[in-house]
C-alpha cells in the first residue's frame, strides 16, 4: 500500500518529462564494434560543425559526475566520460574521476592525467566495458555551466585530435541550492567557422562577476547540447524501491542549511553587481552639455530601435558606454538585458530557492512541533499560524516567480 | 528503517548462519546499487545470458562496526564455478587508481547478482580477504522484485567460523542494512528518477516533493497506529523493543520547541523573508527604471521634433530616488492634453 503511494507520487512527476526507459532503450548498454568503427571511420562530425544535436546520459554516469563534483567543492575537479555516437546523439554511459584537481588549467591537467586515463580505458574494456572515452567533464562550483576561454581550448583540442569528444560542466553548488541538477553538454565550433546570430541556444543564467568577462567573451565559440537521462529497467524498479526509503531524507535535510555558503556568496555578488549598476546610474546625471552631440544621437536611435522591439529596454547610460568601448558588440546585440534586468532575475532565484527552502522548514515545524492534542495554530504563533504560514510562502513564492 | 534480515528459511543455502547475526552498522547508498544494476544489465545484454557471473568491489569507510557503502567498480573474474578466480592483477591496479580519486574510501567487500548466495560466492568471498579485514558480500537479485516489493532486493553478508559437529567450517551470517544519502546524490537520484528535465526546480515540484514525502511518513505512523490497535485488542504480538521505541519518539515530541531553536528558526525565517523583500525591492527599482527610460525616449522624441535635437531631453534627475518622489504620477493621476503633460514633466526633470 505504501508502495503504491510512492509510485504514485513519482508517477506524477514524470508525467511531465520524457521518460526514456523504454525497452528499445536496452540497446544503448549494448556495445557494437563493427558500428562503431563504421561511425568513426565515416566521422560525420568532421564536416558539419553542428553535427551533434543532443546527449543522452546514463544514470550512474549522471550520479558519479555530481557526487565527485560535489565531493571537491570548494575546488574544481575533472574527469572522463565513456560512451559512443549514435547518429546526431552522443551517448553517454559512464564516467570516472581523474586525480586532479583546482582552478582553470584544463589543458595541462588532462595532460598530467594521461597515464592514469589510459590505464583506466584498459581496464574498462577488461572488465566488460566496451565503449571508448568520448568527453570529459569538471566542475564550476556555484557560477554555473558554460565554457570559459580554457575550457574552450582544452574542448577544441580534444575535438582537433580525438573528436567525437563532448565538454560536459558540472555545478554541485546550485546543484543543491535549485534542488535539481545544473548541467551542461557543450562543444566547440572550428576556429575559422562563424556560428549563424541565432544560433543562442544558452538559457539565461546568473554569472558571478568575477567570472562575467571570461563568459561574455567566448560564448560564441561553442553550443549548448541538450541533455537527457537515460536508466535501464532495472534501474527504473530499484529507483521506486529506493524511494521507499530515501523520502526520509527530503524531511531530514535543511536546504537552507546546507546552502547556507553558497546562498551568502551569491547575494553578495548580487549586491556587487547592483553597486556598479547604481553608479552607472547615477553617472547618467550630469548635464547634458557634457555629451558630444553625435553620441547622443545615435543612443537615441538605438534605443528606439529597442523600445520597438521589446519591452526590455537598455538604459542610455549602457548604451553610451558600449559605443565608446565595443562599437561592433552593440550593433550585434541591440536587444540585450539590461544589467539591472539581469540582477532582477538574479534576485528572484535567489529569493524563490530561500522560500522553498523555508517552505520545507516551516513544514516540517508544523509536522514536529505540534502537541498531542493542541492545534497547529497555537504551536507555530509565532509564525502566525503553521498552515497560514505555509500559505503565506506558496503566496510569496508563486509571486515572485 | 532497517533492512531486517528475512527469516523464511526456505531455500535458504546451508552456507547461511541461522543462528547468529551481525552486530555491524550497514548503509549503502544508492549510487551502488545503481553501479550493480548497470554492471548486470550491461553485462546480460553483452554475454546474451540472464545470469551471468559478475563481481565487483565496494568502496567506502568503516568506523568500528559502523560501515558505510558509498561507491563500487566492476572486476574481472577468469574460470567458473567453485573454481572462479579473481584478477589480481586487474583488482590491485583498480583499487590503486580509485584511491588515488576518492582518499576517504577503503576497499570493503565486494557485491554480486544472485537469487541467492552459493558455494561459488563462498570460494570467491576467500580470496577477498587480501583486501580486507572482515570483507562485506552483498546480493541483488532482482528477480525478487515483485509489484508488490517494498524493499530493495538486496542482501548483506560477512563471513564467520561457525562449529558444527565439531567441524569448523565458514559461513555467511546475514547483516542488516539500510540506505543513505548525501544531498547531491539524493538530488541526482531524484532527478534520475524523474527522467531529467525540467522538473525539480519549480515551486510545484517543490511543493510535490514534499507532499509525497509527507504522504509517505503519513503511511509509516498509520501502519504504527495498526499495529498498536492490534497489539490493544491482542491481535498483534507485543514487540517490547518496538514499544520502547515508539514511546521514545513519541516522548521527544514536539520536537522543536526548544527556546534556542526557535530563536534561530524565527532568524532563518525572518531573513528568508528579508530577501524576498530585497528581491521586490529590485523589482520595483528596475520597472520604474524602465518606465522612466521609456518616458524620456518619448520625451526626446517630441522635443527632438520640436527644437531640433535631442540633447535637451537627456539633462539629469534620472536617478531612481528622483522617480520615486511621484511627480511623475500626478501627470498620470490628471490627465491632461498630451502635449502640455510632456512639456511640464520635462521641465520638472530639468
Ligand atoms: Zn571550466
Amino acid at each position: 500500500m505504501a508502495n503504491a503511494h510512492a509510485h504514485a507520487a513519482l508517477q506524477t512527476f514524470s508525467i511531465e518529462n520524457d521518460i526514456l526507459n523504454v525497452p528499445a532503450q536496452h540497446e544503448l548498454y549494448k556495445f557494437d564494434t563493427a558500428a562503431d568503427k563504421k561511425v568513426q571511420q565515416a566521422a560525420p562530425w568532421s564536416k558539419d560543425p553542428h553535427h551533434f544535436k543532443s546527449v543522452k546520459i546514463s544514470a550512474i554516469a549522471l550520479i558519479k559526475m555530481v557526487i565527485h563534483a560535489r565531493s571537491g567543492v570548494p575546488w574544481e575537479i575533472m574527469g572522463m566520460m565513456q560512451g559512443k555516437v549514435t547518429g546526431d546523439l552522443i551517448v553517454i554511459l559512464d564516467a570516472f574521476a581523474l586525480p586532479v584537481q583546482g582552478t582553470e588549467t584544463r589543458v595541462n591537467a588532462a595532460a598530467e592525467a594521461n597515464e592514469y586515463m589510459v590505464l583506466y580505458q584498459e581496464g574498462s574494456k577488461q572488465a566488460g566495458r566496451m565503449e571508448n572515452t568520448i568527453g570529459w567533464y569538471h566542475s564550476h562550483p556555484g557560477y554555473g555551466c558554460w565554457l570559459s576561454g580554457i575550457d574552450v581550448d582544452t574542448q577544441n583540442q580534444n575535438q582537433k585530435y580525438q573528436d567525437p569528444f563532448v565538454a560536459v560542466v558540472v555545478d554541485p553548488n546550485r546543484t543543491i541550492s535549485a534542488g535539481k541538477v545544473d548541467i551542461g553538454a557543450f562543444r566547440t565550433y572550428p576556429e575559422d567557422y562563424k556560428p549563424p546570430l541565432s544560433s543562442s541556444s544558452q538559457q539565461y543564467q546568473s554569472i558571478p562577476l568575477n567570472k562575467i568577462e571570461d563568459f561574455g567573451v567566448h560564448s560564441e565559440r561553442y553550443y549548448q547540447l541538450p541533455i537527457s537521462i537515460f536508466k535501464s529497467p532495472l534501474d527504473d524498479k530499484l529507483l521506486n524501491l529506493l524511494w521507499n526509503k530515501y523520502w526520509v531524507g527530503t524531511l531530514s535535510q535543511s536546504p537552507l542549511i546546507s546552502n547556507r555558503s553558497y546562498a551568502i556568496s551569491q547575494t553578495l555578488d548580487l549586491a556587487e553587481k547592483l553597486q556598479r549598476i547604481s553608479g552607472s546610474l547615477s553617472s547618467r546625471q550630469p548635464p547634458a552639455i557634457a555629451l558630444p552631440p553625435r553620441s547622443s544621437a545615435t543612443s537615441t536611435s538605438a534605443l528606439m530601435a529597442n523600445l520597438a522591439t521589446s519591452d526590455i529596454t537598455a538604459t542610455p547610460g549602457k548604451g553610451k558606454e558600449k559605443e565608446t568601448e565595443k562599437p561592433k558588440v552593440e550593433k550585434e546585440r541591440k536587444v540585450e538585458e539590461t544589467q539591472l534586468g539581469k540582477a532582477v532575475r538574479d534576485s528572484t532565484k535567489i529569493a524563490s530557492e530561500a522560500q522553498h527552502g523555508l517552505i520545507a522548514q516551516v513544514l516540517k515545524d508544523v509536522l514536529f512541533s505540534a502537541r498531542p492534542g493542541e492545534g497547529i495554530e497555537s504551536s507555530t504563533a509565532g509564525l502566525g499560524g503553521g498552515v497560514t504560514g505555509v500559505e503565506q510562502q506558496i503566496a510569496v513564492v508563486s509571486g515572485s516567480s | 528503517m532497517d533492512r531486517t534480515p528475512s527469516l523464511s528459511t526456505a531455500g535458504i543455502p546451508a552456507i547461511i548462519s541461522t543462528s547468529s547475526q551481525s552486530s555491524l552498522q550497514l548503509s549503502v547508498h544508492p549510487l551502488p546499487l545503481l553501479n550493480i544494476s548497470e554492471h548486470f544489465t550491461r553485462t546480460c545484454l553483452q554475454t546474451d545470458t540472464p545470469s551471468p557471473l559478475i563481481v565487483g568491489a565496494l568502496l567506502g569507510t568503516q568506523n568500528g562496526r559502523d560501515v558505510e557503502i558509498l561507491n563500487s567498480f566492476e572486476l574481472v573474474i577468469t574460470g567458473h564455478n567453485e573454481a572462479a578466480i579473481l584478477d589480481r592483477e586487474f583488482t590491485e591496479v583498480r583499487r590503486e587508481q580509485y584511491k588515488q580519486v576518492f582518499p576517504s574510501l577503503d576497499f570493503l567487500g565486494w557485491y554480486t547478482v544472485s537469487p541467492y548466495p552459493t558455494a561459488t560466492h563462498l570460494a570467491i568471498h576467500s580470496q577477498f580477504g587480501a583486501y580486507s579485514e572482515s570483507p562485506l558480500f552483498l546480493v541483488l537479485s532482482p528477480t525478487a522484485i515483485t509489484s508488490a516489493s517494498e524493499d530493495v532486493p538486496l542482501d548483506a553478508y560477512e563471513a564467520a567460523v561457525e562449529i558444527v559437529e565439531r567441524k569448523s567450517r565458514t559461513v555467511l551470517v546475514e547483516v542488516g542494512w539500510k540506505i543513505e544519502t548525501g544531498e547531491a546524490e539524493r538530488i541526482s537520484v531524484d532527478w534520475v528518477a524523474r527522467g531529467g528535465g525540467e522538473g525539480g526546480g519549480s515551486l510545484v515540484s517543490h511543493l510535490q516533493t514534499q507532499r509525497a514525502a509527507i504522504s509517505m511518513l503519513h503511511e509509516r505512523i498509520l501502519l504504527l497506529v495498526r499495529y498498536l490497535s492490534g497489539v490493544l485488542n491482542g491481535q498483534a504480538k507485543k514487540d517490547h523493543d518496538a514499544i520502547r521505541a515508539l514511546s521514545a519518539l513519541v516522548a521527544s515530541l514536539p520536537a522543536s520547541q526548544h527556546l534556542e531553536f526557535r530563536e534561530e528558526f524565527d532568524t532563518e525565517y525572518e531573513d528568508v523573508q528579508l530577501t524576498s523583500y530585497l528581491a521586490t525591492l529590485t523589482k520595483t527599482a528596475s520597472t520604474l527604471n524602465d518606465l522612466v527610460d521609456k518616458f524620456l525616449i518619448a520625451t526626446a522624441n517630441k522635443e527632438s521634433g520640436r527644437e531640433g535635437g535631442p540633447g535637451g531631453s537627456m539633462h539629469g534627475g534620472r536617478g531612481l530616488g528622483g522617480v520615486g518622489r511621484g511627480r511623475m504620477g500626478s501627470g498620470f493621476a490628471y490627465p491632461r492634453p498630451e502635449d502640455t503633460w510632456m512639456r511640464q514633466t520635462a521641465r520638472v526633470y530639468d
